[in-house]
């Protein structure tokens, strides 16, 4: 633990650290200081290497290169127990607690209280866990299941759960990421007292309102090099915005004059039972349609059903004037309306396959004629793509994993491109992407809108969200709570749209 | 183009390596046959040979679908086999060709359960392929009281027909061999060649992303288990006129023996990857093995354990293999 005295000493330095996964140098040569009772806020763009670096902390990894020191006495962090033997203590964006089982056996899993040797003691589980619940002033029955308390609840109790193993650093991924504006304001109580209690904390946010409110110091990374630390009162918004991205915002989304034309997709009150109610909207030929929500939202369910991957209750779907009988996906994808899948590695690529399987694999259906396929096309069909989207792969035979992660991405593009669709729901699809792999992304994108095609976008990436669409709607809790115009749109508004400040503006 | 050629003649060793690693081990078998028995060598024990594999053969060719669309394998096979039969034994009273519309109907019945359960409800392919083939026995040893069935072979009847089917020749090759080539040109096609294989291919790759990619992956795996059915049926039939009798263990062992010969063939059992030509590479391989062991007097339980081990170190070679390359997602 760390004593009051020594209040300005540094709690964490790492030196010179690097992890190179196959393909790409994730974390180059990274120097990171963090002092005793600051929060210092980890910032960058999606794929920059701030997850890695504190993977690494985390112990993940035994095949990071530099060094690290934690106090005055220098660390090999190559398993997580380690680690939090070390005193680092992790809260991911994901919550570590086991649903089903109570809240004091999640708070002290690994060490509860034994009493005859194998007899777990319930009094003195309670009590402990009482005692680690008011750590984060969470006054809840603890033998309740993790099921029953609400989000925000569960969130402070994996940070209850992480304060019992007394860690002197702790970091903190995207904390905030499903919580509501009253539970931010309560997290920040709690880590302004830890912080003044002498504990360390990292902070990795995308929301710039936080990082202004919370954290003491900042460090922006960049592909995978750490650009600068700077004491929060020294930067701007703007300056961080530019450490981040490299260059002037503006220049970054090149602005975009839309012809925009009839009404393609119709979606009518669509819904499916407790995933999204209600859904009604437009989208115009040639418009990018931006859709903006929080986590859990129902944004990704929304766009699933509507191409009838998932089920829905009630509701109609109409493409140029063809409603939909929402039998198939391959039914909307014959009738134009397709969809770019969130998370490339599980549903949206053929990881075993090469780069040309993977392009033409929405193609089988134009190329067969009675049963057979042609697989005349598929050569030229891949090399377009491939020149389309700047794919930087040894050749059209070279398998999908050996790409980059911006590559990939780019190959799960061009496989709708080449589908020719009418309507394309993109969701995420520059997700854990380098920023040149971004660029080319958008620009593809925009090149389609322009094309005359109608684009749906899904994404949690602010400054995406922002520069590309051309109208946005919001969406929160399974509802459509809101509709902005191009030029009401602002990292900042649509934030604050996105968290339910839409209908409580006369607040 | 130019950058791809160049990446072929890079890698060419290791391509053509992959495109003939199966017939690798058919010529040093072929070799070794040689040096065993200077009868190895003759027309004559080739066809043995062929004629030895080709029941193996059929019904790999099938297996070979399901582990390719990424269904593991159909382990259910020996019961489509022996049912199959015995429902064609049952049925010649009606007619030669009906009977054997009949027993490949009652073989296509078994995997078509299986093709709904595994693609539309999801179950675990070999969980749900072992109880059929549990079940399978149970209910053809009730049904028939325990007792196998015998044709009526008086020369003129369709028994007598039936029984001759695996004793037929076309000139000097046997219908079965002949049959089983056919079946692995076809199947070769039909993976290679038509939307239905590609679908399949994509689908044992990897499922999620087959759904994404508007594929109608319960479709696409119920087809493949029947495709396995009728194999495993026609296999059925042959090895039923074989015995000239149909009875509830007649296929038993080629559920093992034919994820065997599809396994070292090169179609990972994770799916997704391989070719009908490796399939039939494993095939020869266990059949050259069969017959080189049998040439120099090793007996059937000798030759399981050799078989056996041979699946062991292939399996294990193969996912090691994968796991150094980075490419196991499965």
């Amino acid at each position: 633990m760390v004593s009051d005295s020594d209040n300005f000493g540094v709690a964490l330095r790492m030196k010179g650290v690097s992890k190179r996964f196959p393909g790409t140098l994730a974390v180059d040569t990274v120097d990171f200081e963090a002092h005793v009772g600051e929060v210092h806020a980890l910032m960058g763009e999606n794929g920059a290497g701030k997850s890695t670096l504190m993977k690494i902390l985390a112990g993940s990894f035994t095949d990071y290169t530099g060094s690290i020191y934690i106090g005055q006495k220098e660390v090999k962090l190559h398993s997580p127990a380690i680690a939090k033997a070390n005193g680092i203590g992790m809260i991911y964006q994901e919550l570590s607690l086991a649903r089903p089982i109570s809240i004091a056996e999640n708070l002290l899993v690994g060490r509860l209280p034994r009493k005859n040797g194998f007899l777990i003691d319930q009094k003195k589980m309670i009590k402990q866990a009482v005692g680690l619940l008011k750590n984060v002033g969470l006054d809840i029955d603890p033998m309740q299941t993790v099921d029953r308390i609400s989000q925000h609840q569960a969130q402070l109790v994996e940070i209850a759960k992480v304060l019992g193993s007394n860690p002197c650093v702790l970091v903190m991924d995207e904390p905030t990421s499903a919580l509501s504006r009253q539970e931010v304001s309560l997290l920040f109580d709690i880590i302004r007292r830890l912080k003044n209690r002498g504990m360390t904390i990292i902070y990795i946010s995308h929301h710039l309102s936080e990082i202004f409110e919370i954290a003491d110091r900042v460090t922006v990374m960049r592909d995978g090099r750490k650009i600068d630390t700077k004491p929060i009162s020294e930067v701007t918004p703007a300056k961080l915005v530019q450490m981040m991205v490299g260059q002037a915002i503006d220049k970054f989304y090149v602005q975009r004059k839309p012809t925009i034309g009839k009404t393609v997709l119709d979606v009518r009150s669509l819904t499916r039972k407790g995933f999204f109610h209600d859904i009604s909207l437009q989208a115009r030929k040639g418009e990018i349609l931006g859709i903006a929500g929080l986590a859990g939202a129902g944004r990704t369910e929304m766009a699933r059903s509507m191409c009838s991957l998932d089920p829905v209750d009630f509701g109609t779907v109409t493409i140029d004037g063809k409603e939909l009988k929402n039998k198939s996906y391959a039914e909307s994808m014959s009738k134009g309306l397709q969809y770019l899948s969130e998370d490339r590695k599980t549903d949206g690529l053929f990881l075993r396959l090469d780069v040309k399987q993977n392009i033409v694999s929405t193609l089988l259906k134009p190329h067969t004629h009675c049963g057979i396929y042609s697989s005349r096309h598929e050569n030229s069909t891949a090399r377009d793509m491939i020149d389309t989207l700047d794919i930087i792969t040894s050749s059209v035979t070279e398998g999908v994993s050996n790409l980059s992660g911006g590559n990939q991405q780019k190959v799960l593009l061009g496989k709708w491109i080449a589908a020719d669709p009418t309507v394309l729901i993109l969701d995420e699809p520059s997700r854990g992407v380098d920023v040149k792999a971004k660029m080319k992304i958008h620009e593809a994108v925009m090149a389609l809108a322009d094309a005359g095609k109608t684009i749906i976008l899904i994404s949690s990436d602010l400054p995406e969200l922002v520069g590309l669409s051309d109208r946005l709607l919001v969406m929160r809790n399974g509802h459509l709570i809101g509709e902005m115009q191009k030029k009401e749109l602002s990292e900042e508004s649509v934030l604050l749209a996105m968290n339910g400040d839409i209908d409580e503006s006369g607040k | 183009m130019n950058r791809e050629n160049k990446t072929k003649n890079i890698f060419s060793l290791s391509f053509i390596f992959d495109r003939i690693g199966i017939f690798l081990p058919v010529i040093l078998l072929l070799v070794a046959g040689s040096m065993v028995s200077d009868k190895f060598f003759t027309a004559g024990n080739f066809l043995n040979i062929l004629n030895a594999i080709a029941l193996l053969g059929i019904v790999a060719t099938g297996m070979a679908f399901v582990t390719h669309s990424g269904s593991m394998a159909d382990l259910s096979i020996p019961s489509i086999m022996a049912f199959s039969g015995i429902i064609t034994v049952a049925a010649l009273p009606l007619g030669l060709f009906a009977a054997i519309i009949l027993g490949i109907c009652a073989g296509l019945a078994i995997g078509a359960m299986n093709g709904f359960v595994v693609g539309r409800l999801n179950a675990n392919p070999i969980l749900w392929t072992l109880a059929v083939a549990f079940f399978m026995e149970g209910f053809m040893r009730f049904t028939w009281s325990n007792n196998q069935v015998y044709p009526d072979i008086e020369p003129g009847t369709a028994g007598a027909a039936f029984i001759n089917i695996f004793r037929i020749n076309i000139g000097p090759v046997p219908l079965i061999v002949v049959v089983m080539l056919a079946m692995f040109v076809i199947g070769h096609l039909v993976l290679t060649r038509t939307r239905f294989g590609i679908e399949s291919k994509l689908t044992g790759s990897s499922r999620p992303a087959a759904k994404t990619t508007g594929i109608n992956v319960p479709r696409i795996v119920m087809m493949n288990f029947l495709a396995a059915a009728l194999c495993a049926s026609i296999g059925g039939i042959f090895i039923t006129s074989m015995t000239k009798l149909g009875v509830f263990y007649l296929g038993t062992g080629y559920d093992f023996k034919a994820v065997t010969a599809v396994v070292i063939g090169g179609m990972m059992l994770s799916g997704g990857r391989g070719n009908m030509l490796g399939v039939f590479g494993g095939v020869m391989v266990i059949g050259l093995l069969t017959n080189i062991m049998t040439f120099i007097g090793i007996n059937t339980f000798q030759q399981n354990i050799v078989t056996g081990g041979i699946f062991i170190a292939v399996v294990g070679f193969g996912q090691y293999h994968l796991r150094k390359r980075g490419k196991d997602y499965a």
